[in-house]
């Protein structure tokens, strides 16, 4: 009798211990990359210039809204990428005026947010090996829940920035 | 009620056969001389089209549809008699008497809609915005035991101004012949006499019989008193006279608006610092009256452009794509830009510096 309440002791005993094995941590996933986010075409809804200098010098008109002037509604920004979610080639459709180039090359400064929170740039360049860099893009806003992107591209004059442009994106149908 | 309706359907009906018009824009102003007048009285409403694509000294016809509308059936060729007299400076006076135009009574005036209208070419190719004249209803002065009433209560020295007075108020006055104003601009400073030898004088200062002891004076102070360019009126002072001096009123003072002088134009290049592959902003703010346009003819390296931008007295505005038009210049150390206004003047005639870009 008293062996017996031993052995069913130890089978409860085993039975809490097997609790603790085979702990279920899931799969192993890859974080999701910025890449994944801005890939695509992008249809503009607003551009607007900023006077980056008379913004720094408190003077008016600091701001204009080219969004109805040069075809701007027709403007669509093509993101893409390989299955590898690998960024490829870019190209600006839109008869709009060509602020940077409107096709070649592009990829991203970090896949992944700045720690210091600066922006993500976008590179451009002309050519596949990506070598030839003709502008650079800041990713200021970058597409969460609200599908919205917002890129700008500055203007600097021996390293100071005097306008630049800000494009909000939403997704092209 | 119903001709209110009837006024609604009218507008619903022309605003939807009006879709094939060139919108010349808003009429800027309407007002009248009188400011106050009974429907059976001579009238001249005066319209401000500066601001519209309407040309000074174009033919503007009226195409009024409220109270009645005398020229219906007439929009394809606007009739003589809904034809507009030029005043000059963009502002067009049409001369009426409400009761005759209309085929309506003072009555049915009053009781109306009101005064609703578009101006026209005579073909009506061309229609500006709605507007209506306003019904300034007067008629609370006959029971009110004022003895004086202003319209405006405080005027402006170049803009039409209506005084009401009541005679009955006054012991002396039953039994006037006629009643004359005895006036001076700011505490007399400038003056018009009340003079019984001048004939001219005389019918100048006399005032308008209402019947039943009611008088109203109708002026516009800069023409009343031929006041120099530029003079501020501050206020009018005077007395009613009656007859040749045989009774008088107490003196009397109406006191002026405040004169808002309108905001100076203001033109920017925008942005202040540019280089050959930015948009280049031209914008000028509170323009003169009649200055809607602007022509700017930049010259870059082997390059001309000219263009015409439009718009309004608060803003003229326009973008050129320098990054377009200079993309097959070598690189550009500055432009050249000469802008004018639509009527020949020129507003800069400058070189722009272009920045280099960093790499």
């Amino acid at each position: 009798m008293k062996k017996r309440s031993i052995y069913i002791l130890l089978f409860f005993v085993g039975i809490l211990l097997g609790g603790c094995d085979n702990a279920d941590d899931g799969g192993y996933a890859k974080p999701i990359t910025i890449y994944e986010k801005v890939k695509g075409d992008w249809s503009l809804t607003s551009i607007k210039m900023v006077d980056e200098y008379a913004k720094a010098n408190s003077i008016k008109p600091d701001e204009q809204d080219l969004t109805n002037w040069f075809n701007y509604n027709t403007f669509v920004l093509q993101l893409n990428v390989d299955e590898e979610n690998t960024p490829t080639s870019y190209k600006v459709l839109g008869e709009v005026p060509a602020l940077f180039s409107a096709d070649g090359f592009w990829d991203l400064s970090s896949a992944f947010t700045n720690t210091d929170l600066s922006a993500v740039k976008i590179n451009l360049y002309t050519d596949v090996s990506k070598t030839q860099r003709t502008d650079q893009l800041l990713l200021i806003s970058t597409p969460g829940s609200n599908e919205k992107m917002e890129i700008q591209l500055v203007r600097k004059v021996n390293q100071v920035v005097y306008a630049s442009y800000v494009f909000t994106l939403t997704p092209a149908n | 009620m119903k001709i209110f309706t009837y006024s609604i359907l009218a507008l619903l009906l022309f605003s939807t056969s009006a879709i094939a018009q060139e919108e010349a824009g808003e009429i800027a102003k309407i007002w009248s001389f009188p400011v106050i007048y009974n429907y059976d009285e001579e009238v001249s409403w005066y319209f401000d089209l500066a601001g519209t694509s309407f040309a000074e000294n174009e033919d503007v016809y009226i195409w009024i549809w409220s109270p009645s509308e005398p020229d219906a059936g007439n929009f394809d060729s606007s009739s003589e008699f809904a034809k507009l007299s030029y005043e000059g400076d963009f502002i067009w006076r049409f001369d009426l008497i409400p009761t005759d135009y209309f085929s309506v009574s003072a009555e049915d005036i009053a009781a109306s809609a009101g005064f609703w209208l578009r101006l026209k070419d005579k073909t009506g190719t061309k229609q500006s915005g709605v507007g209506s004249v306003s019904l300034t209803a007067f008629s609370s002065f006959y029971t009110a035991d004022e003895l004086i009433r202003s319209y405006p209560e405080n005027p402006l020295i170049d803009e039409p101004l209506s005084i009401l007075f009541n005679a009955n108020l006054i012991a002396g006055f039953d039994g006037a012949t006629s009643v004359h104003m005895h006036s001076g601009l700011n505490d007399w400073e400038i003056l018009q006499e009340y003079q019984v030898w001048v004939p001219e004088v005389v019918e100048k200062t006399k005032l308008k019989d209402m019947g039943n002891g009611f008088y109203k004076m109708d002026l516009i102070p800069s023409e009343y008193y031929n006041s120099p360019e530029g003079y501020v009126m501050e206020n009018i002072t005077f007395l009613f006279v009656k007859d040749e001096w045989a009774a008088t009123t107490p003196d009397q003072k109406i006191f002026a608006a405040d004169v808002i002088p309108p905001p100076p134009p203001a033109f920017t290049f925008f942005p202040l610092k540019i280089s050959q592959k930015d948009i280049l902003g031209i914008i000028r703010t509170n323009n003169e009256r009649g200055i809607t346009e602007l022509i700017y003819t930049i010259t870059a390296g082997t390059k001309v452009i000219q263009e015409t931008i439009s718009g309004n007295m608060t803003e003229i505005k326009g973008f050129v794509d320098l990054v377009s038009e200079l993309k097959e210049e070598a690189p550009l150390e500055k432009i050249h830009v000469l802008i004018e206004d639509n009527s020949g003047r020129i507003i800069t005639d400058t070189d722009i510096k272009l920045v280099e870009l960093d790499e």
